[in-house]
């Protein structure tokens, strides 16, 4: 038994880190939000990085690493709101496409030259299809119209939700960044305003929820990742954990930048509006809380102080 | 990440878990706050360590097994989801004991610790005083030297079990004229030390679960301080990171809570809020959150780090957690949440557990410095004026 997340495993995850503060800063997301919010070198640097070959058998040109590492750094796409589909194509659609022994695509995916976006009926929608576009909220999504075609699996949700979960923590720490960077800055009655109580106890609330969701979200990328037969519940409780902290690290953040924050100056709506969308993609809360509460209530799941890992 | 168990810790489970099926009392214990179910717990504690229970990670020569935080886990466990009673000695063994074998020693470890898990000694903590709660560098009390003795004189307070327990261990003044965190220290003392007026406090529930103490000219051997003279803010600081990060409250105990909140709820399913509904499946999600976030602590401590500041992030959310679960059990029972004992005769365990719960926000360091210490320690927010 071993929570620990080893560190030549988060070695990876740092290097996504380091490149993209390096890369896809906010001046980047004001770039693509006034041209075409897509940019093929942006794709192409996390082509060269092998991201798009994360989970691909090494039989297939890629890394064949594992739910855990893809969630790791999904955390990282969500922590620089990344628009390009990665972990839609690398994180969501590769390991179902494994799921079902489809490998003929794996190659051409790993080498940056294909990419899959997953289709599935919970959503109505899908992300960077081919579709009838539709309006999104975040100006860097690309929304089309749900094809005839979507898949309505339960593996492909759950691969979904748990990469979502994985991509909220990192919108939610990055915007508790923020928030502490202004209230540092900001000066009011003489003072910075972070040095004033109401905001340190808001924040540390958000700390505190993150602090409890990340190591659900990590044992939930590694329940599927082992194939366990509850991982469906755990993925729940990470997309439910993961949410009520980003959606509480957007409404402190924006509370703690006063008007500032309600500015599309301002950077941090970019975040925020990634964490709205994210947050009902791939299943809603009442859908994840549904499962968990079928398990719990309903007694599917052995629960109590012997069954922590059940 | 791995999450099975190897065979030996599933061996180790299987151990501790036959003895409590064996050993456990088969009737609940009278609460721990009054006379009569402190000498109930205080002889469960013997029980225990006569089977070497008492602290398993301590080394066998103080009466431990000798065994790592995982096997320490899955002994709170069994524990816990046994449903074995509170434990009387755990200010001594969870809070003073990894003191002490940090800061005590040789000497010390051998005179303190082995009795300690035996639980033939009950620990009470002494650090409180009525001018010194949250800002605890405000400790009036002194204890000055003379010759080979400290002299303590003065007024500590909240101190849980001290109505009933064997030794105290406080944080006093011994350097005269110094100031908030500099110049005190750690020490030991005999509770039945000529000098020592022990005044039992009535809590919210009725029963004297804490003390005041007042202490006049209580001579108390130099060979009981813990760590050097003048140090004792950094030793109480590490007692105070055992309390909040990791031992005080290990995660079986509030799993158990939401188990049994899951059965109560079934129970009661049919004329529940929605809200309860929700609450309930919260309660499984929160405790098991904190018990992988534990289980992670338990290893990166294992793997020689330490626990820093992020020891609040816990303190925090466990101890509102278990006013949640306790406060969503008495909106089910509805009517009868305030009845002492059901019609059936058995105690309203979550109306005691609910009374309890008020406290846990309160003591270990309030939950306001807790967010204090969050925000400025671990985000970096600015020290300055309160506002
Ligand atoms: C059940 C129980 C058991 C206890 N057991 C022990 C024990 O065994 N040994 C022992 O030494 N002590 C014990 N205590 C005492 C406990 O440590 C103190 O109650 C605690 O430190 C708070 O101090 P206080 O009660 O004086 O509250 P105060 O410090 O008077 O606080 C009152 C309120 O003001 C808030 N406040 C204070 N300072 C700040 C600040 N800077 N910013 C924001 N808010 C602030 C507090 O959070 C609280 O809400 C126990 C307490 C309880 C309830």
């Amino acid at each position: 038994m071993d929570m620990l997340i080893a560190p030549e495993r988060l070695e990876l995850a740092e290097a996504v880190r380091d490149y993209l503060s390096g890369t896809h800063g906010p001046e980047v997301l004001r770039r693509l939000d006034a041209g075409p919010n897509r940019d093929p070198a942006i794709w192409q640097g996390l082509v060269e990085m092998g991201l798009t070959g994360l989970l691909v058998p090494e039989e297939h040109e890629g890394l064949g690493m594992g739910l855990l590492d893809a969630a790791l750094i999904a955390r990282e796409c969500g922590r620089a709101a990344l628009a390009e589909p990665l972990v839609d194509s690398a994180f969501v659609a590769v390991p179902w496409l494994l799921a079902q022994d489809q490998t003929d695509d794996l190659a051409a995916i790993a080498a940056g030259e294909q990419r899959v976006l997953p289709a599935h009926t919970i959503n109505g929608w899908q992300a960077d299809g081919d579709g009838e576009a539709l309006d999104s909220v975040d100006p860097l999504r690309n929304l089309s119209a749900l094809p005839a075609d979507a898949s309505d699996d339960p593996h492909l949700l759950d691969l979904g939700a748990l990469m979502s979960a994985a991509q909220l923590v990192g919108l939610a720490e990055a915007m508790l960044d923020q928030a502490v960077e202004y209230s540092k800055i900001r000066e009011q009655f003489g003072q910075p305003v972070g040095g004033f109580q109401a905001l340190k106890h808001k924040l540390a609330d958000v700390a505190v929820a993150l602090e409890f969701a990340r190591p659900v979200a990590w044992r939930a990328a590694q329940a599927m990742d082992d194939g366990a037969a509850s991982a469906p519940v755990h993925v729940s409780h990470a997309k439910i954990a993961a949410t009520d902290a980003a959606f509480l690290a957007a409404e402190s953040a924006i509370q703690v930048h006063g008007a500032m924050g309600y500015t599309y100056e301002v950077d941090l709506h970019f975040w925020m509006k990634r964490a709205w969308a994210l947050g009902g993609a791939w299943g809603s809360r009442a859908f994840h809380l549904k499962r968990v509460d079928d398990a719990v209530i309903g007694g599917a799941l052995a629960i109590g102080p012997e069954h922590t890992f059940a | 990440m791995d999450l099975s168990y190897t065979l030996e810790q599933d061996a180790f489970r299987a151990e501790i878990r036959s003895w409590l099926a064996a050993n456990k009392p088969a009737n609940p214990l009278v609460t721990l706050e009054c006379r009569e179910g402190y000498d109930q717990h205080v002889a469960w504690e013997r029980q225990l360590a006569s089977g070497n229970w008492g602290m398993v990670t301590w080394p066998e020569a103080y009466g431990g097994r000798g065994l790592d935080l995982i096997q320490w886990l899955i002994f709170e466990e069994e524990y816990w989801g046994s449903g074995a009673p509170l434990r009387a000695n755990q200010n001594g063994i969870f809070l003073l004991g990894p003191t002490i074998m940090e800061y005590g020693t040789e000497e010390q470890k051998a005179r303190f610790l082995t009795p300690m898990a035996a639980g033939e000694v009950i620990w009470a903590q002494a650090w409180s005083e009525p001018g010194a709660g949250s800002d605890m560098a405000a400790i009036k009390t002194t204890a000055y030297r003379d010759g080979d003795h400290y002299v303590i004189n003065g007024q500590k307070t909240w101190s849980s079990r001290a109505s009933f327990a064997d030794w105290g261990f406080g944080l006093f003044r011994t350097e005269e004229g110094s100031q908030r965190h500099k110049g005190l220290s750690f020490v030991l003392f005999d509770l039945d030390t000529p000098g020592i007026t022990r005044r039992p406090i009535r809590q919210l529930h009725g029963h004297p679960g804490f003390a005041e103490l007042f202490f006049d000219d209580v001579r108390v051997p130099v060979e009981n301080r813990l760590a050097g003279e003048g140090e004792g803010w950094k030793v109480a600081m590490a007692t105070a990171g055992f309390e909040r990060g990791l031992m005080l409250r290990s995660p079986g105990r509030f799993q158990a809570t939401a188990r049994r909140l899951v059965e109560l709820f079934r129970k009661h399913e049919a004329d529940a809020a929605p809200s309860a509904r929700e609450a309930v499946a919260k309660a499984w999600m929160d405790t098991q959150a904190y018990a992988y976030n534990t289980y992670a602590v338990a290893a990166k401590i294992m793997a020689g780090g330490s626990i820093g500041a992020e020891a609040s992030l816990n303190k925090i959310f466990w101890s509102e957690l278990d006013r949640a679960m306790n406060r969503t059990a008495m909106q089910l029972l509805g009517a009868a949440a305030e009845l002492r004992r059901f019609d059936d005769g058995s105690m309203n365990d979550w109306l005691e557990g609910y009374i309890f719960s008020l406290s846990g926000p309160i003591y270990a360091g309030s939950n306001e410095i807790q967010r204090n210490i969050t925000a400025e320690r671990l985000l970096g927010m600015p020290r300055v004026g309160a506002g």
